[in-house]
């Protein structure tokens, strides 16, 4: 069951009489099943926002299908269903955030007891509570980005678009958006998000598509990168035999090739077994890493492909 | 120091523009009392650049016209031709942009009728504002006295006043004042009646000035009259000169014309004024 | 219809606490004072003088806060991208248009009152100064009059909601919205002189000419029909049938623009 399906969506940006036009999003697919968390990736310009405009109704596509649950836009009440947080949302200067909110509440039919209590909380969650009743322009960047993460929460959507929702916080409001995502997730809600800190799309995510230059170039699944690797060192060596290889898999480890040599995950509690035998092997150890499968190299290297 | 050096060019910059600016507003003056009078919008397009606010324009523009007037009167200045086809046109435009508005009537009655000698041109612009302020006495009562005291037409005059009489708010008298006129004319009593009545409409300093002298002078030519009147009845037949009046005692003192003429006597015994009644213009 | 009203009221909260309403406000204060000051210079008619500054002022005052204010409350969204926001919720284009043109009309009634309160303490005291020139004068007539300049508010906040959801520049839709005022209050004029004219015989005018002003008649709106300076001015009675035949025009208008607008701003896509 998807929530969101797009089929072969094209959207060409008409800037204007003497300007070319830009193919912001040529032929794109995907699908966002019910209850995952689903990030899109790609350098600036790729086509993320647009899009995003084009779920949301904002901009309608060329060509293509745009669907939500099975139904097309307009048939769908499909709005009432989704809370969006648009990247830098600028909000009304003068309004206070109770009256923000409360408009937010309005539109989506809720009752104002419901309203006051969604508020109250999600106030509390996102530590904007003492300045319910300032107005909007005497918010920082980062109290800005909360409060549009209380509006497009407020309603309690099932569905999540959010468009970069951790740029312009501190370490401390990442950690709060952080952990709201995976509350999200835990009560089964679908997210859809868009990012450039790719720390947090692997960690948040999964799965992940891979934009660039309005085309979808590559599709990766969480098991792509972290497949049982929760708790595990790795560790670059140098390359080794197949023997070896074979040999490593019996006590546990798991390998792929990594440029010159290989990558090991091994698990904390086989690592003394793994290293024991590599140093008998005479294997080198080249270095450490953090993670199994970078997606930072992924994404350099799926752009490199494409520009070639 | 920087800013040390901007504030004393900024205050230079005052002390030099004071005297300047008294320089500019006294070259003002005498630029505009050299300017010929004032230019008008004509009638037909000063609604449409009114743009909506027909009624502020009217009101401005009447202002124009009468600190124009007054700062002529103000200055001592000689009134010409320019002036009161200025005063007319703008009151034209005025009472078009709102026919409503009593000012202009008035003024034109006060200024038309009596300094520029143009009864007629305030009649006009008096018959415009019957149509509208139908139930105001005093515009016809204007247009009559102007027909009666100077064009002379009696029986015209006569009408209006009736017309006049008919409203709302207008002196009891008046119905007996619009038949004494069609049937004696021009008797001085009526006129006296008539300028009584005048006085006690006006409000401006100027014009009562006018009036009140107009009246004296008036009032001392009836005296006169009764006296030649007597002396007729007494005698049966008409004094020969202002003299005999005064030595055969009908008269006790020649009286003084307030606008220093000598008292004529007609045959019929009437009394004018070599001074007609008028000041004299003032020498240029 | 409920989402029409929570954006009616946002929209009027960030209108009514725009800090250009106190300049507005002064400027209003000012003119009312010079009412005071400028009445002693008239003869007789001192009721009519005061009565047409007041409703100049008034509508001076609508102006400015329409064209600097009411015009951004929209301008603004699109420029600063907040639409993305509120089209996001289960708002329609339409509902959007209506919310937003409903909230700068609050807005301007309400500012418009104020003032209204403020001219109307203008008028009774010069009343009080000088009753004997004040014969004729109605409350009635003059409160009519303040309300039909209110509805010409209405009717000219709708003009400026269509030309926004035309163009994206807020300069644009100034000076369109400008223009069909200046060309409103204008156009019965126009019209009416073109018409003497001809019947006097002064043919200046070629037929073209005579097409284009009957066609614009019907496109531009007729704002003279909203002016009752002259009545209440002089105290001259209205009729009722008059006042519905202007109340009823400028409703119809509105819900024309409004629904121009609504459909246009269907069209349009937001980047």
């Amino acid at each position: 069951m998807t929530d969101i399906t797009l089929s072969s969506v094209k959207k060409i940006y008409k800037p204007g009489l003497f300007k070319k036009n830009v193919q912001a999003v040529n032929d794109l697919s995907f699908a966002i099943r019910k209850g995952e968390v689903f990030g899109l990736i790609g350098p600036n310009g790729a086509g993320k926002s647009t899009t995003i405009r084009m779920i949301l109704g904002l901009i309608r596509p060329d060509s293509g299908r745009i669907l939500f649950r099975g139904k097309p836009f307009r048939e769908s009440p499909i709005l009432q269903e989704i809370g969006y947080l648009p990247e830098n949302p600028y909000l009304y200067d003068h309004l206070t955030l109770l009256e923000l909110l409360n408009f937010c509440g309005q539109s989506s039919s809720l009752d104002s007891k419901r309203i006051k209590m969604r508020g109250q909380e999600l106030m509390l969650k996102l530590n904007l509570l003492e300045a319910q009743k300032r107005p909007l322009r005497t918010f920082s960047k980062g109290m800005l980005q909360r409060a549009g993460i209380c509006f497009a929460l407020l309603h309690d959507p099932s569905v999540v678009i959010l468009d970069e929702p951790m740029s312009g916080l501190d370490p401390i409001g990442r950690k709060m958006v952080f952990d709201l995502v995976m509350e999200l997730k835990d009560q089964g809600k679908t997210i859809f998000f868009c990012s450039h800190i790719l720390n947090d799309v692997e960690r948040l995510c999964d799965r992940i598509g891979l934009m660039h230059k309005g085309r979808l170039i590559k599709e990766f699944a969480r098991e792509d990168f972290l497949p049982n690797t929760v708790n595990s060192v790795f560790l670059h060596t140098a390359k080794i035999s197949q023997s070896q290889l074979d040999k490593v898999q019996v006590l546990g480890g798991t390998a792929r090739n990594e440029g010159e040599g290989h990558l090991l995950a091994i698990p904390d509690e086989k690592y003394f077994q793994v290293n024991r035998y590599l140093e008998e092997s005479g294997v080198d150890i080249l270095g450490c890493r953090s993670e199994w499968l970078s997606l930072e190299d992924l994404f350099m290297q799926a752009v490199k492909e494409q520009n070639q | 120091m920087r800013r040390l050096l901007t504030f004393l060019i900024f205050l230079v910059a005052i002390g030099v523009y004071f005297p300047l600016c008294q320089g500019m507003w006294k070259s003002r003056e005498q630029s505009r009392a050299n300017t010929p009078t004032g230019y008008m919008i004509p009638s037909k397009f000063s609604r449409i650049l009114a743009l909506g606010n027909q009624g502020l324009l009217s009101d401005f523009l009447f202002l124009k016209i009468a600190t124009h007037v007054g700062t002529k009167v103000g200055m001592e200045q000689p009134f010409g031709e320019g002036d009161w086809r200025f005063v007319a046109s703008g009151l034209n435009v005025v009472t078009d942009l709102d026919p409503y508005f009593v000012d202009p009537y008035f003024l034109a009655e006060g200024l038309l009728a009596w300094d520029a000698g143009q009864p007629e041109l305030a009649n006009q612009l008096l018959a415009k504002g019957t149509n509208y302020r139908r139930n105001d006495w005093r515009l016809p009562f204007f247009i009559g006295f102007n027909n009666f005291y100077f064009l002379k037409d009696y029986e015209t005059a006569s009408g209006f006043i009736m017309a006049a009489s008919q409203l709302p708010g207008s002196p009891d008298y008046l119905k007996t004042l619009g038949a004494r006129l069609a049937y004696y004319g021009g008797k001085s009593k009526t006129a006296l009646l008539f300028l009584q009545e005048m006085l006690a409409e006006t409000d401006d300093p100027l014009l009562r000035q006018r009036l009140a002298k107009r009246l004296r002078a008036l009032e001392l030519a009836v005296m006169i009259e009764e006296a030649i009147g007597k002396f007729r009845a007494r005698e049966n037949r008409p004094p020969k000169s202002m003299d005999e009046l005064l030595s055969s005692g009908y008269l006790h003192a020649l009286p003084l014309d307030p606008y220093g003429g000598d008292w004529i006597m007609s045959k019929d015994g009437r009394v004018f004024s070599s001074s007609r009644f008028a000041d004299a213009p003032p020498s240029k | 219809m409920k989402s029409v009203l929570a954006l009616a009221t946002i929209t009027f909260k960030e209108g009514i606490r725009n800090r250009s309403l106190f300049g507005i406000a002064l400027l209003s204060l000012f003119l009312f004072g010079l009412n005071i000051s400028v009445a002693g210079f008239f003869m007789r008619d001192i009721g009519k003088v005061t009565v047409d500054m007041n409703l100049s002022a008034l509508t001076l005052a609508g102006l400015l806060l329409v064209f600097f204010v009411g015009i951004n409350l929209i301008a603004k969204d699109i420029d600063r991208k907040t639409i993305h926001l509120v089209l996001s919720k289960p708002i329609s284009r339409a509902q959007y248009i209506c919310g937003k043109y409903l909230g700068i009309q609050f807005f301007v009634t309400i500012s418009l009152l104020l003032l209204l309160l403020l001219s109307c303490l203008t008028v009774g005291l010069l009343f009080k100064l000088y009753p004997a020139y004040f014969i004729g004068f109605s409350w009635l007539i003059f409160f009519e009059a303040c309300l039909f300049v209110l509805i010409k508010f209405w009717v000219l906040t709708a003009v400026v909601v269509f030309f926004s959801s035309v163009t994206t520049s807020s300069l644009i839709t100034l000076i369109f919205s400008l223009g069909s005022y200046i060309a409103g209050v204008t156009i019965e004029e126009v019209v009416f002189y073109l018409k003497t004219e001809l019947a006097a015989q002064e043919k200046i005018i070629s037929e073209s000419l005579r097409t284009f002003i009957d066609v614009v008649s019907y496109v531009l709106p007729n704002f003279s029909v909203f002016d009752f300076t002259l009545e209440a001015a002089h105290g001259l009675v209205v009729t009722s049938d008059r006042l519905l035949l202007s109340l009823g025009y400028a409703i119809v208008y509105i819900v024309i623009m409004l629904s121009a607008a609504a459909y246009i701003f269907s069209r349009r896509e937001f980047h």
